[in-house]
């Protein structure tokens, strides 16, 4: 016997196969896949030593500002860390996890988004930069609104489930929420996975140019992909004339998918910012349309490692809920008894039970998180992950993050150099050129 | 007119005589568009409110993801009309093409000429006296002549819920 156990038929697979057989349908959850793939902890930085000298680590400037997508919009957005949080829809979240994250991102002057239901009021009030989306669904849909916006983004996929429309199961469509998206209360939600005004690539360019005109030129209009034709996908963006292209990788979380979409479609983020780097550097818009990339984000060196990359900016979804408190075992709630799951392993943000009062409708849930406390949270968070960011810059010896590149970093794994196109450590050779 | 003509509009009223391209009147808030001749793809696409008038034909998706307010359309409308929408009220004077009303949550569509076919999740409900007298005052007002027996295509609501619960969770809830 080589292994303990069956590896076809695990114990995973077995209660997989009851479940359907209950069922007799797909299986949803929330957060992201468990298929273990590459990522950024199969790169290493290579820091100073005799051939480059370092930058005080602890005190030299370090510049963490960028500017987005000033391609053709009169106001860019500019952010004082290359981190913002990604678009989750009021309703998945609820309000006062949406107006946390917006007031935590206007405390260190970066920006927040909306998601798949519209602007809530609130968050807008409370946002310094908002990035509006304009989704498949159009719920919630407002030129007034998205008139207020800082960037637009169109979503046409998202990492999680690409090819398909977001969920919202009948528990978190209540009153408020359903009336928002001019649903009736209750339904379970599946949106639409294409847009209801354009098709393909060619039409994409017009729906831009709408958005522009309707928005005056003076605003940045993002396009945001599920990564997985990454380099085709890219390259007919930025020929449509996207200021900034977010690809949200396979990893990247979700409040409710299909597991089969989760763990069985799209690409890692770590190859998926390589090829739209390429693709950009193609067609002569590398570092003129903005890169953003989002999937599985926790820690500034991840931060650190997608830009030096190539990407501009990431994205966080998941990482913010966490600090918001997602998984936390908090004195008010009890997981095992509210959700089945201990804190720390809970995935059932579509059953809109959470202990934490994050992705709920639930009046007394939603009561467990205080907006105020939250925002300082996820702001720390924020704070602490560009910490880690300039820590690592200045250890390349560089005092501004944009100079970061992929010869500070080498690869850990053979299928990570091939990724990510760095050598092996230990050998020069970067495997699959 | 090109695409997106009146489009993410909140109160006007519009007024074009002619065509239009795809996705007139997109995302319309309120207010009043009247289009004299042909619309192409996606007329009314994702309005939440206000009219919207047709003189000719439509093109596919007439009304895709509604949610709100009253497109009429004089002539026929093609695949797909009333695609996934959630409220208000298409009226097709003439025929439809196939899949009218596909997975479309609630709104209603009137339709005086054939049915293609019905899209999934789509019915027919006997249309009464009273909605027929509303509809025949409407094209009066609108100029129509005629008084078509229409057919009202609505949600069967078989795809609201899917017991999105597992054995375990049907415990917590």
């Amino acid at each position: 016997m080589v292994y303990g156990s069956n590896q076809i038929w695990a114990p995973w697979t077995v209660d997989d196969i009851h479940s359907k057989a209950d069922l007799g349908r797909y299986r949803i959850r929330g957060m992201s896949t468990h298929q273990k793939v590459t990522h950024f902890d199969d790169l290493t930085f290579l820091s100073t030593g005799l051939t480059r000298f370092p930058l005080e680590g602890y005190k030299e400037q370090c510049n963490t500002r960028v500017e987005l997508g000033g391609l053709n919009a009169e106001n860019p957005l500019v952010i004082e860390t290359p981190i913002y949080i990604t678009g989750m829809s009021w309703g998945a979240l609820s309000a006062n996890a949406k107006i946390a994250l917006g007031k935590a991102a206007s405390m260190v002057g970066t920006a927040s988004c909306t998601g798949d239901g519209g602007m809530l009021p609130a968050e807008r009030e409370v946002s310094d930069k908002l990035i509006y989306q304009v989704l498949p669904s159009r719920y919630g849909a407002d030129p007034n609104h998205m008139a207020t916006a800082q960037a637009i983004e169109i979503v046409v996929g998202q990492g999680a489930k690409p090819g398909t429309g977001g969920l919202l199961m009948g528990v978190k469509v209540l009153d408020e929420v359903a009336e928002s998206r001019d649903l009736p209360p209750g339904i379970d939600q599946r949106s639409p996975a294409r847009h209801p005004d354009w098709l393909g690539p060619d039409d994409l360019a017009i729906k831009i140019e709408q958005l522009r005109e309707a928005t005056d030129w003076k605003v940045p209009i993002h396009v945001k992909l599920g990564a997985c034709r990454v380099a085709d996908d890219v390259k007919l963006v930025a020929k449509a004339g996207a200021d900034a292209i977010v690809i949200d990788s396979m990893v990247a979380g979700t409040g409710a998918s299909a597991e089969i979409l989760l763990d069985h479609s799209g690409i890692p983020t770590v190859p998926a910012i390589v090829l739209a780097r390429e693709a950009l550097r193609e067609i002569g818009l590398y570092r003129k349309v903005s890169l953003i990339a989002s999937g599985g984000i926790r820690n500034g060196a991840d931060v650190a490692k997608a830009l030096a990359l190539g990407a501009d900016a990431v994205a966080i979804g998941i990482a913010a809920l966490i600090a918001l408190n997602c998984n936390r075992d908090i004195p008010e709630a009890d997981f095992e008894k509210e959700i089945g799951l201990p804190a720390g392993s809970c995935n059932r943000c579509h059953t809109g039970r959470c202990p934490v009062g994050i992705a709920t409708q639930d009046p007394e849930l939603v009561k467990r998180l205080d907006p105020d406390e939250g925002a300082e949270r996820v702001a720390n968070f924020l704070n602490s992950m560009t910490m880690e960011l300039a820590l690592l810059t200045r250890s390349l010896g560089k005092g501004d993050v944009k100079s970061l590149e992929p010869e500070d970093l080498a690869a850990l794994t053979i299928e990570a150099s091939a990724m990510a196109r760095v050598p092996l450590v230990g050998t020069d050779k970067v495997f699959g050129m | 007119m090109g695409y997106y003509a009146a489009s993410q509009l909140d109160g006007p009223e519009v007024s074009i005589d002619g065509n239009a391209g795809w996705a007139l009147g997109e995302n319309l808030m309120n207010g009043k568009i009247a289009l004299s001749k042909n619309a192409g793809a996606s007329v009314g696409a994702s309005m939440r409110g206000g009219e919207m008038f047709v003189g000719g034909t439509a093109g596919a998706r007439a009304g895709i993801s509604m949610k709100g307010g009253t497109l009429l359309i004089a002539g026929d409308s093609g695949f797909l009309t009333g695609f996934m929408m959630q409220k208000g009220r298409i009226i097709v004077c003439g025929s439809v093409g196939e899949a009218a009303g596909d997975s479309m949550y609630e709104g209603t569509i009137y339709v005086g000429g054939d049915v293609g076919s019905l899209g999934a999740d789509a019915k027919y409900e006997e249309p009464t006296e009273d909605e027929l007298i509303e509809l025949w005052a409407e094209l009066e007002r609108k100029g129509i002549a005629g008084r078509p027996k229409f057919r009202k295509i609505v949600s069967q609501k078989k795809l609201y819920h899917y017991d999105t619960l597992e054995r375990l969770e049907r415990t917590l809830i």
